[in-house]
């Protein structure tokens, strides 16, 4: 069965028949595309970076440098595992139901303003571990019963959401009274705020899976080919559903420090989330058919949108003209960042 | 040849769903027939009470739902929540839904966006139900064009609510600072109002207060909070005053706020006054840093407007009989600073929207407090610029 489908595929696999064609200069810029992707997104962020600090002198803070790390340190945690998901040429939908389902168990279990059980640390590992099986049910039923990934996630984040609502009830929104968690995410160890160095820890651990171990290599394998993964024996049912599970789990370590962040318990404390972490991954240059791209890319992006709405408000832009102004800005900026690699191979879908 | 028996059944079977769909949409014509008989008093027996909200996560909603059920249990008639997540075509398909199961209802809609309005409206009026909307719904399409089954459109005005917020904050700066604005959704009339009520104030009565800012917010907690970070990075200390056009999102200013350490000199206004702002308020939280709300809860505005609803319903009241300010009507809200704030808390007790109903029944719909009639017979007007 699979070595039919290897050879079906070799017999009429268009890409490598296409990769023979000569095409002039494509050796030149193929050498330099790995490189040129991340430079031209760095450079449209420093253009971006200028222009706004001519507009306001208080853009170039430190204070709101700490500002815009801060607001980005959450959708970073999860924007690593979506970056893990998507170069396995699949999507994870679920982060906002994911997120508030943990972050409604964590406030819950922990000091507030309802009253209950004030479990401590125990609130954090039973909250994770719901992140933990809501991700492993995604890859289970995304790889055991092969039902797209797009619908799965998608249903699995309205579990999540309705968990959330559940576990919510109708009593009075659940405030923490824990005093020394209260504000923890924005107060500042060593200049920068606590969230942002819980980010740092899960982009350095995020880009150490992908670059030196199996999970990460087999990741993008999958991405690039996953009949070729499993011809070769290498576990890509595992290594999906572990994919998943690392995902959902930083989703819900995403969604208790947003809980932390608000102070409240809510069960839409993710809303919103999904839509800058995907198009970070996309912006960052992963591709959405798997297989190519990586973390640090995705921080760019991340951080591209987030001084984006920082700088928009900063610079004082009428707030009904800030959406059409995100989007044409967006634009631009991928057209420069994305200009190297317009070679006549790759088609635009 | 078992076969073919099992296939004349199911032609059989076919047959027979055939004539009954006939049937069906022949009974629903029959109802939707003309706007007269569907307007006939009904039994109370063959009444259910239908509460449709916005979500069931938000307080307000859920005070929504609790004032229903109060109201329920007092008239002994079932009741059935419609939750429309947040979109507008969930709530049309759930109440078509429920239409469609040929129940007569007395419906109050919390509507997701105004032009929702005539869809629902005309959905109900064709199944012979009674419907009240509540704070959303277009600006020229009134219940007495419409007909008796459109029984009412009821809020609170936010005029009222954003000037008692002005003066709120412009007492408490002493006539002189700067402020930072947070609208709900940009296009909803509820934000429009409140925030043409609170700038009107400002211009009016405290020429010493500028509005540095204003940032939609989208009721959405979380977004306030990161509009109020990127506000407080923009202008520093120079924010003396916070208004929010909900209290979900003046939490999440506030939080901004005591993160920056800035809460002690600055001071917050906002509508709604949910029982975590009491809260607050009780504290002191913040060097007193609430200065104003305004008080009005869910669970009087869904009891008010399905009583309503119920009362044409019953043939209690014909609402073609009714003065206009009855059919499109605003009702009072109450202007809280943390002086006053101890008459309030009499309606946050767990049998506080049992009580609130009792009250209504026995004073009718308009006359009952805190939550009289005050107003309406045609759209808010907004004060002029």
């Amino acid at each position: 069965m699979v070595q039919q489908i290897s050879t079906t595929k070799s017999v009429s696999g268009p890409d490598i028949a296409a990769t023979r064609i000569p095409v002039p200069g494509a050796k030149r810029r193929g050498r330099f595309r790995g490189l040129a992707e991340p430079v031209s997104l760095l450079i449209a962020l420093v253009v971006l970076i200028i222009v706004f600090s001519l507009f306001n002198e208080r853009f170039l803070t430190w204070a709101n440098a700490q500002n815009v790390l801060n607001q980005s340190a959450i959708p970073l945690i999860i924007a690593v595992g979506a970056t893990l998901v998507i170069l396995l040429g699949s999507i994870d939908l679920s982060v906002e139901g994911v997120m508030g389902a943990t972050g409604m168990v964590w406030i819950l279990l922990s000091a507030n303003s309802r009253g209950g059980a004030d479990l401590g640390p125990w609130a954090w590992v039973i909250a994770l571990s719901v992140a933990l099986a809501l991700g492993l049910a995604n890859g289970l039923i995304f790889t055991a019963l092969k039902v797209p990934s797009f619908i799965v996630t998608l249903g699995m984040w309205y579990v999540g959401l309705g968990l959330a609502t559940i576990l919510y009830g109708t009593d009075l929104l659940p405030r923490l009274t824990d005093e020394r968690l209260t504000g923890w995410t924005s107060q500042l160890t060593l200049g920068l705020p606590n969230s942002f160095w819980v980010a740092l820890l899960v982009i350095g651990l995020g880009s150490f899976v992908v670059k030196s171990t199996r999970i990460g290599r087999v990741t993008l394998a999958i991405g690039n080919s996953e009949t070729i993964v499993r011809s070769s024996g290498l576990p890509a049912f595992r290594v999906k559903v572990t994919v998943f599970a690392i995902a959902a789990v930083l989703s819900g370590l995403g969604g208790i420090l947003a809980t932390i962040q608000l102070d409240i318990g809510s069960p839409t404390v993710g809303s919103g989330v999904l839509f800058i972490v995907i198009p970070a991954v996309v912006i960052g240059g992963t591709h959405l058919g798997g297989g190519k791209g990586g973390i640090l890319r995705t921080v760019l992006g991340v951080f591209l949108l987030t001084i984006l709405n920082n700088g928009l408000i900063l610079a004082g832009v009428e707030s009904s003209y800030q959406s059409a102004v995100t989007g044409a800005i967006l634009v631009a900026a991928i057209v420069f960042a994305a200009w190297s690699q317009r070679d006549r191979l790759r088609v635009a879908k | 040849m078992s076969l073919k028996r099992k296939r004349g059944t199911l032609s059989r079977l076919a047959a027979v769903a055939a004539v009954a769909a006939i049937a069906l949409v022949g009974c629903t014509s029959t109802a939707g027939g003309s706007a007269e008989s569907s307007s006939k008093p009904i039994a109370k027996e063959d009444l259910v009470l239908v509460a449709s909200v916005i979500n069931t996560t938000n307080p307000y909603f859920i005070a929504n739902i609790q004032g229903a059920e109060a109201l329920s249990e007092k008239l002994g008639i079932p009741l059935e929540i419609v939750d429309s997540q947040g979109s507008s075509q969930t709530e049309i398909s759930k109440i078509q839904a429920i239409l469609a199961q040929g129940k007569k209802v007395v419906m109050f809609v919390n509507t997701v966006a105004s032009s929702d309005t005539p869809t629902i409206v005309d959905a109900v009026q064709r199944a012979g139900g009674f419907v009240s909307i509540w704070w959303n719904k277009p600006d020229d399409y009134e219940p007495w064009n419409v007909g008796d089954n459109f029984v009412a459109f009821q809020k609170h005005p936010g005029v009222d609510s954003g000037r008692c917020n002005a003066q709120a904050i412009g007492d408490a700066l002493g006539g002189k600072g700067n402020v930072i604005m947070f609208p709900g959704v940009q296009d909803s009339t509820t934000s429009q109002t409140r925030v043409a009520g609170f700038e009107a104030e400002m211009r009016e009565n405290y020429p010493g207060i500028t509005i540095l800012e204003s940032q939609p917010s989208n009721w959405d907690p979380q977004l306030a909070n990161q509009n109020a970070k990127d506000l407080i990075a923009k202008y520093g200390t120079d924010i003396n005053g916070v208004w929010s056009a909900d209290d979900g999102m003046q939490l999440g200013a506030i939080q901004a706020f005591e993160d920056a350490g800035m809460l002690e000199k600055v001071k917050f206004a906002s509508d709604g006054l949910y029982p975590d702002t009491v809260e607050l308020m009780k504290q002191g939280y913040g060097n007193n840093a609430i200065v104003g709300e305004t008080f009005h809860r869910g669970y009087m505005a869904s009891a008010i407007g399905l009583y309503t609803a119920y009362l044409a319903a019953t043939g209690e009241i014909v609402p073609s009989e009714l003065s206009k300010d009855k059919r499109t009507s605003f009702f009072d809200i109450k202007c809280v600073t943390p002086e006053n704030l101890d008459e309030y808390l009499q309606y946050d007790g767990p049998e506080a929207a049992a009580d609130f109903v009792d009250s209504l029944v026995e004073n009718g719909p308009w006359d009952t407090e805190p939550a009289t009639l005050t107003g309406g017979g045609g759209p808010e007007v907004l004060p002029t610029p």
